[in-house]
């Protein structure tokens, strides 16, 4: 990782790190690159992925309609809201 | 279910609730700016369980944000500290003060395991899937799992038996319905392998309490398996894959923090998530989104995924000749604020630890200030080991 590759990372995650605080994450990654070396001796080739430590089992249910909050409920931590809607900043001119 | 349906046996005991889990109508930050003012609708799962029991939510006990960090260094509202300035994990001093009975705790890489030894109490983190998880703020949901912190294995199985069972609101949920951890398992003649690689990581002092316990646990010998040391870098780039996607729902729109100054949408999102988050969030955000792209996946992400494959062989292995395995939770078990800095470098040392048994999701207790890794579904054991390192 370095300084050109981390830009487009932070702008896709909508972070905005200072100068400072990039050069520790760049530091960080060093450290976590380099042990990812260790993954890389190991041969995976002819092992199956494990995605979870589980056996899983899809869970189904009746497709019901439920109403378990009310519009004001959801919306008693949103940041902005007007008439009954969140409120972000406009989008179309 | 003794515990379950026995109301009295609960009253009047106490249960402090980490901020990174859901109770109905009161604050839930994860320790973090970003949800400073989120209030819950609901309960989560294992609170409606423990206060249908009987049990009495006390509080909320202050995390390190979203529970990424060494034991709760990072929270918006500040670390704990003791009087002689070290670190202590909230729920952990509220359980070791005597100021709560038990405490509710989100272990993902293993903060309130740390926090347990530093206080020289008992914390489970029970096999993945026993725990219904309905209720906890997602970070790396393929390893995090609640727990219980007390002050001894017989209090941590007594409030693990009342919050574990089947629950079909988490998709990850175990079948079974009721587990019962109270009954003690015999552990006379117990086979303990000692993970000499870990202990070698650690201070000395630790590695000699590691030695010791196992000692008096049974017929015990070192262990050396190299395959071990891949758990931390594969768990570092599951839990940072896991961490980037959950993380993205903060944007200051719906809910949690909105920055002051925006002139557009995307500034909204980048002056709020960058105002918000520590360093450590970001750092772990941007390793995930990393592990994540093109060209660094198959390498990475899908690599580890194949690795957790190699480890569970050698927990296989391992298990067929040991009932448990014996090794460090942490380095050392006093920290200060001052020495872990912005916490990146300590909590990637300190994973080493516990990594293992947080990608593949086993049970591990803290107990004695040492930690004990069973395979799988083997809580009750690992419950029984402890109760008899308390004995000692």
């Amino acid at each position: 990782m370095d300084r050109e590759k981390l830009i487009p990372l932070e702008k896709l995650n909508q972070l905005a790190l200072t100068e400072e605080e990039t050069e520790r994450v760049l530091a960080a990654f060093a450290a976590m690159e380099a042990e990812e070396a260790q993954l890389a001796e190991t041969d995976t080739s002819a092992v199956e992925r494990m995605v979870f430590n589980i056996p899983l089992k899809n869970i189904l249910r009746e497709d019901a309609a439920e109403k378990n909050f009310t519009r004001d409920q959801l919306q008693e931590g949103a940041p902005e809201k007007m008439d009954g809607y969140w409120q972000v900043p406009r989008l179309v001119e | 279910m003794k515990y379950v349906t026995d109301m009295k046996a609960a009253a009047g005991k106490t249960v402090a609730v980490d901020d990174t889990i859901l109770v109905k109508g009161v604050p839930a930050t994860a320790g973090s700016k970003m949800l400073e003012s989120f209030v819950p609708l609901f309960d989560a799962e294992a609170v409606t369980r423990l206060q249908s029991a009987g049990y009495t939510v006390s509080g909320k006990s202050n995390v390190g944000e979203f529970g990424l960090d060494v034991m709760g260094e990072t929270s918006y509202f500040g670390p704990v500290t003791g009087e002689n300035g070290s670190l202590r994990g909230a729920a952990a001093a509220l359980v070791a003060d005597g100021d709560a009975d038990f405490a509710l705790c989100t272990d993902l890489d293993g903060a309130p395991r740390r926090a347990a030894a530093a206080e020289n109490i008992v914390f489970i983190k029970p096999t993945y899937g026993t725990v219904s998880r309905y209720g906890v703020i997602p970070c790396a949901c393929s390893g995090e799992q609640i727990g219980v912190m007390a002050k001894t294995a017989a209090g941590a199985a007594e409030l693990l038996s009342v919050i574990a069972g089947h629950d079909d609101k988490d998709g990850t949920s175990l079948p079974e319905k009721h587990y019962d951890y109270t009954a003690s398992a015999d552990v006379s003649g117990l086979r303990v392998g000692v993970c000499a690689d870990y202990c070698g990581r650690a201070s000395q002092e630790t590695a000699e309490k590691v030695r010791a316990a196992a000692a008096s646990l049974g017929v015990c010998e070192d262990v050396s398996d190299g395959r071990l040391m891949l758990a931390r870098p594969a768990w570092r780039i599951l839990l940072a894959g896991e961490t980037c996607n959950n993380l993205s729902r903060y944007d200051g729109v719906k809910f949690g923090f909105r920055a002051e100054g925006y002139k557009n949408i995307d500034e909204l999102y980048t002056m709020s998530r960058t105002q918000a988050f520590t360093l450590l969030t970001k750092m772990t955000i941007l390793y995930g989104s990393d592990v994540l792209s093109k060209g660094r996946y198959d390498t990475c992400y899908d690599r580890s995924l194949r690795v957790r494959r190699v480890l569970r062989n050698a927990a296989d292995e391992l298990f067929g000749k040991y009932d448990v395995l014996a090794m460090p939770g942490c380095s050392k078990t006093a920290y200060t604020a001052e020495e872990l800095g912005d916490s990146i470098d300590a909590v990637y040392a300190e994973s080493l630890f516990t990594a293992f048994a947080s990608i593949l999701g086993l049970p591990a207790v803290t107990v004695g200030g040492i930690q004990l890794v069973a395979d799988s579904m083997n809580d009750e054991l690992l419950l029984s080991a402890a109760a008899a390192l308390e004995r000692r």
